[in-house]
């Protein structure tokens, strides 16, 4: 598994990937044609993947987001060093604070 | 590895993944659906320029191809202009705006107003509308509401259940949450304001005029799963794009300003510890501290906080925002906090608070130094029952601690 600031990327064996997923739609790459992970609203910093690949909502025990990369890719962020990932699919997870009474997602 | 959100305490929390619509009905966040796209102009504002694109565009690419789909307006997910106008902070552009509002008269079938008058904040159109003895009847239903329950349900016929849902999770739906979260507050603190709280006889006479309200720029979410350009909601949407809340009704329609100052954190919230987290022109302003309302005064007592007054603090949640604005770090050295547990991945903490749970706390080094050669030291909230360090970064990330293990960290 790798990290990148706030997001936790871990490989998932491609037969555990749900078969529905095959006809899920695909999340739309931005205007810099890349997938992105995590976006930060106000920074606009992204952790994103550059190169081929999809990404996919998936709520349950694989989501939030799957990640499939066939022939293995980078991921940028404004301010962390780029990571390399190999070919496969991925679980991608947003990092998350405790708050009494809530949980808040994790913003970097 | 356990499922993310098995920790979740309560019902407030935020699942990782950003904003999901209320109205979304649980369906997948997707893409693959086109508002209307916009150009900037030179006054900081954003004029639409081309209709929505047909709603079958969903992107299918599998395997080795690019989906070299992308928005054209700048934003990620294609909404950059609805954000805009949702969270515009300049004066009304006034022209525009009643030539909207008479032409949204018009398309209701309805005789424009007679009479245009302009307030400084949906605090000061509530008292104003109170004082208009001659207004008429209130003619949102026919002006607005009609016309968007007939295109929901068009759109819901044309695109099925599923479609409706994946076509409002990917337009309104990512809009909803922070845009509605915002209109409660300012209704509230509109009551609060007028009516002294949000129960009462005067407060139900307040609120009953709040519900009359067209929100103009806070209709925003709506309209980007609604409005292609030069479609029935053209007129609603140059209000939107040019005003914020408005009141129609059949001799006078009531405009109110948009705000001077918004201030919100990374998830939508209300957020500011220097000033009013959203101000109109004419003084009405509404205080918080990463969502949490809190009074102006509290908000001049924080820049002399000392641990002591935060510990002698009785109302936990002012408590808390307190140890944020203070810093935990700083808390932790001021007080003499000892550390719990430390590992490979950081150091835990914890700090015993009278009348509350205790505040236990991951220290964590940012893998990626900084220009300076230093790594940039964080401090993350995790539940109270944390024993090691590895088990409370591992919680921030919904998994056990027992596989949380990267090979590699930035």
């Amino acid at each position: 598994m790798y990290r990148q600031g706030d997001v936790l990327i871990v490989p998932v064996a491609e037969e555990a990937v749900p078969a529905h997923v095959a006809h899920a739609p695909r999340e739309r790459r931005d205007a810099r044609g890349r997938l992105v992970l995590a976006l930060g609203e106000v920074t606009g910093h992204a952790h994103a993947v550059v190169g081929p690949g999809e990404l996919i909502r998936e709520p349950g025990p694989f989501g939030p987001m799957l990640l499939h990369l066939p022939r293995g890719g980078r991921v940028v962020h404004e301010e962390h060093a780029v990571i390399t990932l190999p070919e496969g699919w991925f679980r991608v997870i947003r990092q998350r604070e405790y708050v009494p009474g809530s949980v808040r997602i994790v913003a970097d | 590895m356990s499922g993310n959100g098995t920790d979740m305490s309560g019902a407030g929390m935020s699942g990782a993944g950003g904003d999901s619509g209320a109205d979304g009905n649980g369906a997948a966040d997707t893409a693959g659906t086109e508002p209307a796209d916009g150009v900037a102009t030179n006054d900081g504002s954003v004029k639409p320029t081309s209709a929505r694109g047909d709603s079958a565009d969903t992107t299918s690419a599998h395997g080795d191809s690019v989906d070299t789909t992308s928005t054209d307006d700048g934003s990620v997910d294609g909404l950059g202009t609805w954000r805009t106008w949702a969270r515009a902070i300049v004066p009304a552009d006034r022209a525009a705006a009643e030539a909207g509002v008479r032409a949204a008269y018009r398309a209701a079938g309805l005789p424009e107003p007679e009479r245009i008058v302009w307030a400084g904040s949906p605090r000061a159109a509530v008292s104003l509308i109170r004082e208009l003895t001659d207004r008429g009847a209130c003619v949102r239903d026919v002006v607005r509401d009609a016309p968007w329950a007939a295109e929901r349900a068009r759109l819901h016929a044309e695109l099925g259940a599923g479609g409706w849902s994946e076509h409002w999770a990917a337009t309104g739906g990512r809009l909803w949450e922070s845009t509605q979260a915002l209109v409660d507050r300012i209704r509230t603190g509109v009551l609060e304001d007028l009516a002294g709280g949000t129960t009462g006889k005067e407060a139900t006479a307040v609120r009953l005029l709040l519900l009359e309200a067209v929100l103009g720029q806070h209709d925003a979410p709506w309209l980007a799963a609604f409005a292609p350009a030069g479609g029935p909601f053209e007129a609603l949407t140059e209000v939107c794009r040019s005003a914020g809340w408005w009141w129609p009704y059949a001799r006078v329609a009531v405009m109110s300003e948009r705000p001077v100052a918004l201030h919100q954190d990374e998830a939508g919230r209300l957020d500011n510890g220097e000033g009013p987290a959203l101000a109109y022109p004419d003084g009405f302003a509404l205080h918080a501290w990463r969502g949490m309302p809190v009074p102006a005064d509290f908000l001049t007592e924080l820049a002399t906080l000392t641990p002591v007054r935060i510990h002698k603090e009785e109302n936990a949640e002012l408590r808390r925002v307190m140890l944020e604005y203070y810093g935990y770090d700083r808390y932790l050295k001021d007080s003499d906090a000892k550390p719990l547990h430390r590992d490979e991945t950081g150091t835990l903490w914890r700090i015993d608070l009278v009348g509350d749970e205790p505040l236990v706390m991951v220290e964590v080094l940012n893998s990626t130094p900084e220009p300076d050669g230093t790594h940039r030291t964080y401090w993350l909230r995790v539940p109270p029952r944390t024993r090691t360090a590895k088990e409370g970064v591992a919680w921030t990330f919904g998994v056990d601690a027992e596989v949380y293990a990267p090979s590699q960290q930035t």
